[in-house]
């Protein structure tokens, strides 16, 4: 693997040796759009979001150093200036990211269309400000790096910057931020049930890409002289994602190669044919179409095939043993006359109810009597319209998802929810790290090593959770089942919230789950609460039952309360499976 | 079309990419008659109900409808041979109201046929004018059964019908096939509550790893034998 | 009092006019995902229609079928050959129409030359309308926008087909179990779509400058308007074109047209991040 990452290296330094320096000149320049696309990679391969304005960031990072090599000062005046240059762009990136991510998840394309018009934007005040940004004819008068004279040196300082860069994104990539990243494509709202605030992960990772930017654009500036308004625009922007797809967007190398390969593709067209850009269309029609991963993924399948392992680096062993956090002492949930309503549908009308001791918590009632709808008012996924709800006697009302988890509650959805893409060892990482993993050890390797108490408890009951290559997204419904519920308890949570956890499972696999429980809920200690329509289930776990109706509380006492009391068998009858 | 059968599976063989879930399934289905198929999960049973429904291509085997070769035709097309299909997942349409999933595959879009349906699960025809995304998640099976029942198929697949639904309402559910297989509509039900299978199976399969490794057409003895069979 | 009705006639028109070019991106984007780059390309089809129809000596309307043919067949192929294979997956549609509008855009240089064109005025002369003089063929173009969306509106909320494209966008899978065919539906769902844009071509060819590189003046804003009146529904992109053709109009005359553009976009902005289903969103 070392071996193989040399190769590329030697072959860039030796090229203005072999060539002429006109074509490490280009070289150069592509190069640099490669690095401004690296950066879109980590966004759209790695964490699922497509930015569209990266020129936004490029053409700053440009401007910023292009204004401080004006003076032609000496390298204490630069350094300053590129330093700058990259982190202006990444706390406008960060910024932008916060504000949007926030309001919004998932991927869909609205945050594309606003870093779109963003640099949209950009352009036309670029394109105005003709005082700071020397308008329409550009920013002139650039000159080269002090001591960096010839394009060959700036070449080499630019294949140094672009080796650094590959080598940190590759770090952080195999770190538990790059997995986290990972996560958020597969299922953010899974993720936000584990107590990570993920617009601020996905800000980062916009940050990151924002910086690779700027520094782009910082080395821009002296290879090119000048810096205008196009280096800012829409153009290049869509020309920089296209760079990112033709060459692979899930890679590391891929995006430079797809900057590289166009970029030297587009010049060779040019001088032989007027219409040369329709081949560059239909290529990249084709890449679409036929190579959705990018020419990158045709050289990393080559290398698998010729006996390279690409993740050289095997999964940690589970080596640091943690210990099992200890419950204060038991949260008590109270609901207060809350009401939900949807439109003119009436979900909630008044429910009132506390949970105040331990145990294991059964909520039954009718299909549409509103029990998934508490336990969603309750984690923040559905809106309180009237009434409140009290955690540890504090108002927690309409709080968001990853609030809820960082208060002690873990939930289970009664369609199983994991990370599909991401190996069965790795959706049991993100559990582990919730609640756990501080921001500073989102770039350490040693959370992959952690192995709380619990671990071996469910890979003894659940012996597919030990087959950890296995994508989560290929087990079987019931195997999802399980393992989102190991998931919900590896968090540790005070309180386990479960929507119908025996769904979709058989006779024995119900037994198995029904053992599960019981056992869990006694070495945890944590509060269960349980939604369940098999009666054998309820029966066997439940220490208190609460019947519901027509989004009210109907009754709660013990099974035997519960079943002689003459409301519940009017409108369910409890009967047996 | 060596019988008499609506729907009949030879070596039906398919999975997901170059995985195989569903290996060498074969059945007769004939008019008025319920076949259950039942197993632990992931053993392909859903993979199997999409293979019969044609929402996947089959990788081998021949599926036919009425003595008609219906393999490999996408899904209408083995709907409009009269193949009914309420699946597993992804069973309503959220945005469309209760009463547009129930007459979508109609032409005259009253609800006059859901009136014995409506009998039965008052709550549908309260909230008809609802979006079906505000039901609950057992109120979504119970619109699926409903349609695939209501519509004019002659075999009905039914993916997990039971899931999430209450007791009382699975007995209703029991009723309804019942009903209808007295008008010689035939069913492939999947499902692992064996109550329903013991209510309304005339045979049953018992599959595991995505072969068939039991069957049986005693009805009397059918809960036991299967369940016996699934502790395995 | 003249001025005002100036103002709002042009504001109308203005309005009308985007709300046209907009329909067909609303249609493909919002009920098949279909992040369509390649919408302004086939505007600019149905303005060179109209070009051929004006070259060949005929009467403007015959540019009509003409436009909505060429569309139907390109849509045909391009549906055919690049988008059935990408539903689904919006941000590849959106890769792959990019390269079609520049081959588009190639292709119409190639057949008609990069230099402007113009299109004579089909309808020229002006009404008096409360109290204006204002040009006929604008009236018209206004009145045949307003019958087209009424229809559609009602079209679509009534017909069973309407229903059946709600269906399919939510569910697809369950959608072919239902007996709906699917991929014939998506595909006239789109030829639909770039259809529109031909027809718009047309309608508005005589008042635009016509150039093989148009329809980058259309896509840009047409997305835009999607954003702020929210998709999928004809009511949004109405009010989406309202605001977006109004706000234009205002800061436009206030300042100048780069303020007017960059206003749009800050409003574009505003939305995508506060409001990003829109101004008329149903949930």
């Amino acid at each position: 693997m070392r071996g193989v990452s040399v190769i590329p290296i030697v072959a860039l330094v030796a090229v203005p040796f072999v060539w002429d320096s006109f074509t490490a000149y280009q070289l150069g320049l592509y190069l640099l759009y490669g690095m401004v696309a690296q950066g879109i990679a980590l966004c759209w391969g790695r964490a699922g979001f497509l930015p569209l304005g990266q020129a936004l960031f490029f053409g700053l990072g440009a401007y910023i150093a292009g204004a401080g090599l004006r003076s032609d000062p000496g390298w204490l005046l630069i350094l300053p200036f590129f330093a700058l240059a990259i982190i202006v762009p990444a706390l406008f990136a960060w910024l932008i990211g916060a504000l949007v991510f926030d309001r919004q998840i998932g991927s869909g394309p609205y945050f594309s269309l606003i870093t779109l018009a963003l640099s949209m934007l950009g352009f036309q005040l670029a394109n105005s400000m003709d005082w700071l940004t020397g308008g329409f004819n550009g920013l002139t008068g650039i000159s080269g790096l002090p001591g960096i004279d010839t394009y060959e040196h700036l070449y080499f300082v630019i294949i140094a910057a672009v080796a650094v860069v590959t080598i940190l994104l590759g770090y952080l990539l195999r770190s538990p931020f790059g997995q986290l990243l990972e996560a958020v494509r597969d299922n953010e709202e899974r993720l936000q049930f584990f107590g990570f605030k993920t617009s601020l992960l996905k800000a980062s990772a916009f940050a990151i890409s924002g910086a690779l930017a700027g520094l782009s654009g910082a080395l821009y500036a002296p290879h090119q002289g000048i810096v205008t308004p196009q280096a800012v625009g829409f153009l290049l922007s869509a020309e920089l994602v296209i760079w990112t797809a033709v060459g692979g967007r899930f890679g590391l190398l891929g995006p430079i190669v797809g900057a590289v390969l166009i970029g030297f593709l587009a010049s060779g067209l040019r001088d032989m044919f007027q219409y040369w850009e329709v081949v560059v269309a239909l290529v990249f029609i084709g890449v679409v179409l036929y190579l959705p991963g990018g020419i990158g993924s045709l050289f990393s399948d080559l290398l698998k095939r010729l006996g390279f392992n690409l993740s050289a680096v095997g999964p940690a062993s589970r080596s640091v043993k943690l210990n099992m956090r200890d419950l204060p002492e038991t949260p008590v949930v109270e609901f207060d006359d809350v009401a939900v309503t949807m439109g003119q549908v009436a979900i909630l009308r008044g429910l009132s109810l506390s949970i105040d001791e331990g145990g294991i918590h059964c909520i039954i009632g009718p299909n549409g009597a509103g029990k998934t709808s508490a336990l969603n008012v309750l984690t923040g996924k559905l809106p309180l319209t009237s009434g409140r709800i009290l955690l540890r006697q504090k108002p927690i009302t309409s709080i968001r998802p990853f609030r809820a988890a960082r208060m002690g509650i873990g939930r289970k959805f009664q369609v199983p929810s994991i990370f599909p893409s991401l190996s069965v060892r790795q959706n049991l990482d993100l559990a582990i790290w919730s609640n756990r993993l501080r921001p500073e050890a989102m770039l350490s390797m040693i959370p992959y090593s952690w192995s709380p108490e619990l671990l071996d408890d469910l890979e003894g009951r659940f012996g597919f959770l030990a087959k950890s290559g296995m994508a989560a997204g290929s087990l079987s419904v019931g195997q999802r089942q399980m393992l989102d519920f190991a998931m919900t308890l590896l968090a540790e949570p005070d309180i386990v919230l479960l929507d119908e956890p025996c769904a979709g499972l058989s006779t024995p696999e119900t037994a198995m789950m029904i053992d599960a429980i019981a056992a869990l809920a006694k070495k945890t200690g944590a509060t269960f609460v349980i939604i369940e329509h098999d009666m054998q289930v309820v029966e066997r776990l439940s220490d208190h039952v609460y019947v519901m109706h027509q989004g009210r509380l109907l009754v709660s006492g013990t099974m035997e309360q519960v079943r002689a009391d003459k409301e519940v068998q009017r409108v369910y009858s409890g009967g047996t499976k | 079309m060596t019988s008499g059968a609506l729907l009949e599976l030879r070596s039906l063989t398919g999975g997901y990419g170059e995985i195989t879930v569903v290996e060498d399934i074969s059945l007769e289905l004939e008019a008025g008659k319920v076949t259950c198929i039942t197993g632990r999960n992931g053993v392909g049973k859903t993979t199997l109900a999409r293979l019969i429904t044609g929402s996947l291509k089959p990788s081998a085997g021949i599926i036919t409808l009425f003595g008609h070769d219906v393999t490999g035709l996408p899904a209408h097309e083995h709907r409009s041979a009269g193949l009914g299909y309420a699946p597993q997942e992804g069973i309503v349409f959220d945005g469309l109201t209760v009463k547009e999933n129930l007459t979508l595959h109609q032409t005259d879009r009253s609800l006059s046929r859901y009136s014995g349906l409506f009998g039965m699960f008052p709550r549908l025809k309260e909230r008809h004018g609802q979006r079906a995304g505000t039901l609950s998640g057992g109120e979504k099976k119970i619109l699926s059964f409903c349609r695939a029942l209501a519509e004019d198929t002659s075999v009905v697949i039914l993916d997990e019908p039971t899931e999430g639904v209450q007791p009382e309402n699975i007995a209703l559910m029991a009723k309804s096939i019942i009903e209808a297989k007295k008008l010689g509509r035939s069913f492939v039900i999947i499902e692992q509550n064996l109550t329903l299978v013991e209510a309304v199976a005339d045979d049953a399969l018992l599959v595991d790893h995505g072969r068939c490794v039991y069957s049986t057409t005693n009805r009397a003895t059918l809960r036991r034998d299967l369940s016996a069979r699934m502790q395995i | 009092m003249e001025l005002i009705a100036t103002y709002g006639l042009n504001f109308l028109y203005a309005a009308a006019t985007l709300g046209l070019i907009v329909l067909g991106l609303a249609v493909v984007f919002g009920l098949l995902g279909v992040m369509n780059m390649a919408h302004g390309e086939f505007v600019a089809l149905g303005a060179y229609s109209a070009l051929i129809v004006q070259q060949a000596g005929l009467p403007f309307v015959f540019a009509v079928p003409l436009a909505l043919g060429f569309c139907a067949v390109i849509g045909w192929l391009v549906e055919w050959s690049i988008i059935r294979h990408l539903y689904r997956r919006p941000f590849d549609t959106l890769l792959a129409t990019w390269g079609l509008a520049i081959l588009m855009r190639k292709g119409i240089e190639v057949a008609f030359g990069r230099e402007y064109k113009s299109i004579d005025q089909a309808l020229p002369g002006t009404v008096n309308l409360l109290g204006v003089d204002y040009p006929a063929y604008r009236i018209l173009l206004m009145a045949l926008i307003a019958a087209l969306f009424i229809l559609l509106f009602v079209w679509y909320q009534r017909s069973n087909t309407g229903s059946r494209i709600k269906a399919m966008v939510q569910n697809p899978e369950l959608a072919a179990a239902v007996g709906i065919d699917t991929a014939r539906l998506s595909r006239y769902t789109f030829i639909f779509g770039v259809s529109s844009a031909g027809f718009a071509g047309v309608l508005l060819s005589p008042l635009v400058r016509v150039e093989p590189y148009m329809g980058l003046d259309y896509l840009l804003s047409s997305f835009f308007i999607l954003v702020v009146g929210g998709l999928g529904t004809l009511e949004g992109i109405m009010i989406g074109s309202g605001v977006i053709g109004g706000t234009d109009a205002i800061i436009s005359a206030v300042f100048d047209k780069t303020a007017g553009y960059m206003g749009v976009l800050v409003i574009s902005i505003l939305f995508l991040w506060l409001r990003p289903d829109g101004i008329y969103a149903r949930r």
